[in-house]
């Protein structure tokens, strides 16, 4: 049974207090999400006065001018600051996005920075992935064409199923759509999420895969793959303008047409 | 879950309804008083065999303000699952699944909606 309110030891308390010091005129509150593990405390909500006039136009920047001049011990995930490696995934305003390609213009008000949802939390801003690596692996995202005597030779593919793959080759497997989705959230150690389901479709659709049918027979599961209800949640968050929703959804129509 | 002492990161707490979630939700939530409702018509159904005066029960319950209001809520409730039970058709055969074609069927069932429930209470009642 899906558990909507936090357990007890995550529960969300008012945090520190970083009063501006620059004497800035264009100041903005950032309120990020904080825990530390060698406290033993509840996460907490510190709130930052940054300088705006002095920040880059992306939340990561803002990120990481409070790691550099307010306070050093704020840990997150980044590493390309270009939107191709996916490690700065966390939720901003509500929406789970990648940090560095997001503008901190495009918000209103006070700024809210959480890691990403109901995962476990390591420090800070970062979540335990590992759950959904593990199912990333049960999909065997990588080509199985059998044996055939012809391993060595190029194995071609037209233009056109190239083009199949267009919109799902992109993922950069960020995991901003599968922690968006509630179903995602009350079975997920069952039900795949909209992530690994996306990667399923691309290695489904590739023409050069002989593995088809049991890739999908893989896949068609109560729990494994209908547990999508079409929240669209994923689809609205992806930082890489994807369709996970569409790509779950060609997976049940093959399924009930095959 | 408890004995770990690794926090669970906030989830239904801060993220941001979309219209679509909004819906799915509000879709469910309605499926099971869809449930209920049809039981309950079907319980009318019997007592309307069951001769005159059982008749003139139902029928000042439903003439009240509340028997209205009733008749109208679920009017509304049948009205909005329908519409949307469209989309999600439209959707298993493969079609809008694009975000803004999502939105804006989205919001004509929302609308929609209330438009049906007006056009199935009128008709019902034999105002036109």
């Amino acid at each position: 049974m899906a558990r909507f309110s936090l357990p007890q030891n995550s529960k969300i308390e008012v945090g520190n207090y970083f009063k501006d010091e620059t004497k800035s005129k264009n100041l903005r509150k950032i309120n990020v999400y904080r825990w530390d593990p060698s406290k033993g405390k509840n996460p907490r909500v510190d709130t930052f006065e940054v300088d705006m006039d002095n920040c880059g136009p992306k939340v990561l920047d803002i990120l990481i001018k409070i790691k550099n001049e307010i306070d050093p011990s704020l840990t997150f995930r980044r590493s390309c600051a270009h939107g191709v490696c996916g490690s700065c995934a966390m939720n901003v305003d509500g929406v789970n996005t990648l940090a560095c390609i997001k503008s901190h213009t495009d918000i209103n008000g006070d700024l809210n920075i959480y890691p990403l949802p109901h995962l476990k939390v390591i420090k800070d801003l970062i979540g335990d992935l590992s759950t959904l690596y593990k199912q990333y692996e049960s999909i065997q995202p990588w080509l199985k064409v059998g044996q055939t005597g012809k391993e060595k030779e190029e194995i071609k593919q037209s233009q056109k199923d190239r083009e199949k793959l267009d919109g799902y080759y992109e993922c950069i497997l960020c995991a901003c759509c599968s922690t968006s989705c509630p179903s995602y959230w009350w079975n997920g150690d069952k039900y795949l999420g909209p992530a690994v389901l996306l990667q399923a479709y691309r290695w489904i659709n590739d023409s050069r895969d002989n593995d088809k049918k049991e890739r999908l027979k893989k896949v068609a599961d109560e729990l494994k793959l209908y547990r999508c209800h079409t929240i669209m949640n994923c689809t609205n968050s992806c930082p890489k303008g994807l369709n996970p929703a569409k790509a779950i959804g060609s997976i049940k129509k093959m399924l009930a047409t095959s | 879950m408890e004995q770990n002492k690794n926090p669970l990161s906030p989830h239904l707490q801060i993220y941001k309804w979309q219209i679509s979630s909004l819906l799915s939700i509000t879709h469910r939530i309605v499926g099971v008083i869809n449930f209920f409702a049809i039981t309950f018509i079907c319980v009318w159904s019997l007592y309307l065999l069951l001769g005159e005066t059982n008749y003139e029960v139902v029928n000042n319950f439903f003439n009240s303000f509340f028997g209205k209001f009733l008749i109208i809520a679920l009017c509304w409730s049948f009205s909005f699952h329908i519409l949307n039970e469209i989309r999600h058709l439209a959707w298993d055969f493969g079609y809008g699944f694009d975000i803004r074609i999502s939105k804006i069927t989205g919001i004509i069932v929302f609308f929609g909606s209330f438009i049906l429930t007006v056009i199935i209470y009128v008709l019902g009642r034999n105002y036109i």
